[in-house]
């Protein structure tokens, strides 16, 4: 498997490695620097980087237009979308995305190219070659992220690689979607493409396309489709790169590409110096493997040393035969949604910034699984990536300079409806909703509350697509589409509010659908320093409803809320309350799906929250008169909103005397706390208790 | 001297003391978790978000799954920090700094 090194030159080798699925991580590291590359990044003039790294991202801002304009998926146009350069031997020196995850995993497909087909006569990297991917196994994040990357060539010398991906929302697999709920191994999770040439001199094969048209039947004109759209963005980037190699000289094209490596790294650590040496750990838990509601844990202990960080994953849920697991470079993009839109928000989107970071990641977990697994809901075990890290970080970070990035989480907890079928001009689709996907909540910083429906805990710059659009193309209307009250986690400032939306099935005898989503029983988007987690997302849908009639006649009753929906019930029909996440199944026209993000997490005391901006949120509708007076205490005239001081603090002294009669020591505390435990159903797939180690050996076939 | 670590613990280096940053009360050796230094309750999801219907699923979380286990200052009641546990689950030791590090502010800190 290993190419004869010799034969390539220095700087195009890439450091071999076992090609496995729990190895391709150690390739998130930048290949050390070649002799010719450090004399290409001395010979820059001053003013060359500074003027040329603007240059490159205007570049890479027109290959993303293109490439957006040039497809047709919802999560393509919402912004799930990478485009990035790369060096010769694979390394990212900048990209611009809608989301960082591939920041990490568009790395590794190409580096494989390099290690394996370079020199390899069969295969070969020639100018105008194509090459696709979307297996995990190699690098990806699941199967439905589609990857098109590209080398590029001048004057016959390979000077660097280009890609663009995106999410398409069908894969062929067991179920409409992309993200098979009822997958039990890697068999039932569709079309996976190992790093693959699907074109040459510059010529996408028909053959190829036929294939992957053919894999995705359900809706093959979004595959092909945005194949060609991924290519068309990830050449745009080529030429761009080449006529800057006319311009300027391939030593050059290989020292800005270096440098900004460089330089990524060197600020990641001078940023990382300056936060406090320890160990900080954290845990967050799931309530879902998606077939069944189990309790999944997540633990982080982050040990920050200098300017190195190793995060060891040790104590993480053992690995289960859903689609709920995933591999350790997975692990890495999900930690680097957070650290590249936060902690290192302004620095070049390259794996630069990743060379301080250390990876453990056990075996036999499910960040760490079984090459066969089932993996194509990695997103979602992933929020418990999202949510340990954002944790640990904001606990490292307060006692620095960058205390104004310290918030309670993000909401991490994801909100994906999917509708599949013909809609109402017949054309085969499914889509996920990503106008609920990418509207939750920011987390509350120290100084102010956190951004209302703010986008994407995974996508940093995802969006909400337009809601007529989405009508237009999709199967259903909305109900209703708003912020949704005491969504976001309380404190001394809240978090930025979730939004809720009730999809009616709508001109079309009938659809299929299915919600990717969780924190129904426990929730997974945390608070930071007193600061409350964010709401419940409970699983509503209604079915054989009277909605049409009561839209026929004008009805003033349509429910404006979910709340309202499911307790006046104006609406008749069978109402159906579950776990938020729900397996793939039929809906009739009429049929109501209600879907809710979550809001961010809260940060500090809410008792200490101002009682003014209580009284705020409570004519803003952002939280309720039961939150206002159970939570914040704080009295407060429903019709005027005006506070009533005396009478909160009275309220607020009354709390902090329940604090200290219901507060118990610490052995007193555990004395009670040691006797509980989960019930038996609930901790099925959790392993013993409370180690979380395997007791049964897991058959997956 | 006193360093501010979170917004509300501070570390006390000479006497290598977490200390409540509100009203200064001693939370413990600042070799072993704070959390021990405070006072702790289990509370359950209900008390926090309000259920609106009696299903499955009620808009709040399930007592089964969850508890939000608080940890407040035992001189000024300030909560410190909240913790989702499920029932029983042992606590995080979230913080341990290394103190000997801990000398002074680092350049650029508040
Ligand atoms: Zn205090």
């Amino acid at each position: 498997m290993t190419v004869q090194t010799h034969e390539v030159d220095e700087h195009l080798r890439v450091t071999p490695i076992t090609i496995s699925p729990s190895t391709m991580i150690e390739w998130t590291k930048p290949e050390p620097l070649s002799p010719l590359v450090r004399r290409c990044v001395e010979s820059l003039e001053p003013g060359d980087y500074e003027i040329y790294d603007e240059k490159l991202r205007n570049f890479l801002e027109e290959a993303r237009e293109v490439f957006v304009r040039s497809g047709v998926t919802g999560m393509l146009r919402a912004g799930d979308l990478i485009v990035a350069v790369y060096t010769a031997n694979g390394d990212l020196a900048n990209a611009s995305a809608g989301t960082y995850l591939h920041c990490v995993t568009a790395v590794l497909p190409v580096k494989f190219v390099m290690h394996k087909y370079f020199t390899n006569p069969s295969v070969g990297v020639r100018d105008g070659d194509i090459f696709y991917a979307n297996e995990a196994r190699y690098g990806g994040i699941h199967n439905p992220d589609q990857m098109a990357f590209m080398p590029v060539f001048h004057e016959g010398e390979l000077i660097a690689w280009v890609a663009a991906l995106t999410h398409n929302p069908e894969t062929g697999a067991i179920e409409p979607g992309g993200m098979p709920v009822m997958a039990r191994s890697r068999h039932d999770e569709g079309m996976k493409l190992t790093p693959i040439k699907v074109g040459e001199d510059f010529r996408i094969r028909d053959d190829m396309l036929d294939m992957m048209a053919n894999f995705t039947s359900r809706a093959p004109r979004m595959q092909a489709i945005d194949v060609r759209a991924r290519i068309t963005g990830a050449d745009r980037l080529r030429r761009r790169i080449v006529e800057l190699a006319a311009d300027r000289g391939n030593d050059f094209v290989r020292g800005l590409l270096a440098k900004l490596i460089i330089e990524a790294e060197d600020a990641t650590r001078r940023r990382i110096s300056r936060w406090r040496d320890g160990v900080y750990r954290s845990s967050a838990f799931i309530d879902t493997i998606g077939p069944k509601s189990v309790l999944v844990r997540g633990t982080l202990a982050a040990t920050k040393q200098g300017s190195e960080i190793t995060f060891d994953f040790t104590g993480t849920s053992p690995e289960n035969d859903g689609p709920y697991n995933c591999f350790p470079h997975i692990v890495a993009a999900h930690a680097a949604v957070t650290m590249y839109a936060f902690q290192f928000h302004d620095l070049p989107v390259s794996n630069g910034a990743l060379a301080p970071f250390n990876w453990v990641v056990p075996e036999g977990t499910i960040f760490n699984a079984n090459p066969d697994a089932a993996i194509s809901s990695s997103p979602m075990v992933n929020s418990l990536t999202v949510s340990v890290v954002q944790q640990v970080f904001a606990r490292m970070m307060f006692s620095s300079e960058d205390r104004d990035q310290v918030t309670g989480n993000i909401c991490c907890q994801p909100c994906a409806p999917l509708v599949a079928g013909p809609n109402q001009y017949g054309v085969p689709l499914a889509e996920v909703d990503s106008a609920i996907l990418n509207t939750d909540g920011h987390g509350a910083r120290g100084d102010r509350d956190g951004v209302d429906a703010y986008g994407f805990a995974y996508g940093h710059a995802t969006r909400a697509p337009d809601t007529e659009d989405t009508e237009l193309e999709q199967q259903f209307l909305r109900l209703y589409f708003r912020l949704r009250a005491d969504s976001a986690g309380a404190g001394t400032h809240r978090g930025g509010m979730g939004t809720e939306t009730a999809l009616c099935i709508w001109n079309v005898p009938f659809a299929v659908w299915t919600v990717y989503a969780m924190s129904s029983y426990l929730p997974v988007t945390l608070g930071v320093f007193g600061g409350y987690p964010a709401a419940s997302a409970p699983g509503i849908s209604v079915h054989g409803t009277d909605v049409l009639e009561k839209l026929r006649r004008g009805d003033a009753d349509i429910p404006r809320d979910s709340v309202e929906l499911a307790t006046r019930k104006a609406i008749s029909g069978d109402y159906v309350f579950e776990h938020s996440n729900r397996p793939v199944r039929p809906a009739l026209e009429g049929d109501i799906i209600v879907a809710t993000t979550g809001g961010g997490g809260g940060y500090g005391d809410p008792l200490a929250r101002d009682p003014e901006l209580v009284a705020r949120d409570l004519r803003d509708q952002a939280v309720t008169e039961w939150t206002a007076c159970h939570v914040h205490h704080v009295v407060v005239d429903p019709q005027t909103f005006a506070v009533d001081e005396n009478a909160t603090n009275a309220e607020r002294e009354k709390a902090r005397e329940q604090r200290r009669s219901r507060g118990k020591s610490w052995d007193e505390f555990h004395a009670d706390w040691e006797q509980l435990k989960p019930p038996e159903p609930v901790l099925e797939y959790f392993g013993s208790w409370p180690e979380g180690v395997r007791e049964t050996p897991l058959a997956r076939f | 001297m006193k360093i501010q670590i979170t917004e509300n613990l501070d570390v006390d280096v000479e006497a290598r003391q977490w200390c409540c940053h509100h009203c200064g009360t001693s939370l413990g050796s600042a070799d072993t978790n704070y959390k021990q230094g405070c006072l702790v309750a289990a509370r359950e999801p209900d008390e926090v978000w309000q259920p609106h219907v009696d299903e499955q699923v009620t808009f709040s979380y399930h007592r089964d799954w969850c508890r939000l286990v608080e940890f407040y200052c035992p001189g000024c009641q300030w909560l410190v920090e909240v913790e989702v546990l499920p029932p029983g689950h042992p606590i995080t030791h979230d913080i341990e700094l290394d103190l000997d590090q801990l000398t002074g502010p680092v350049e650029g800190a508040r």
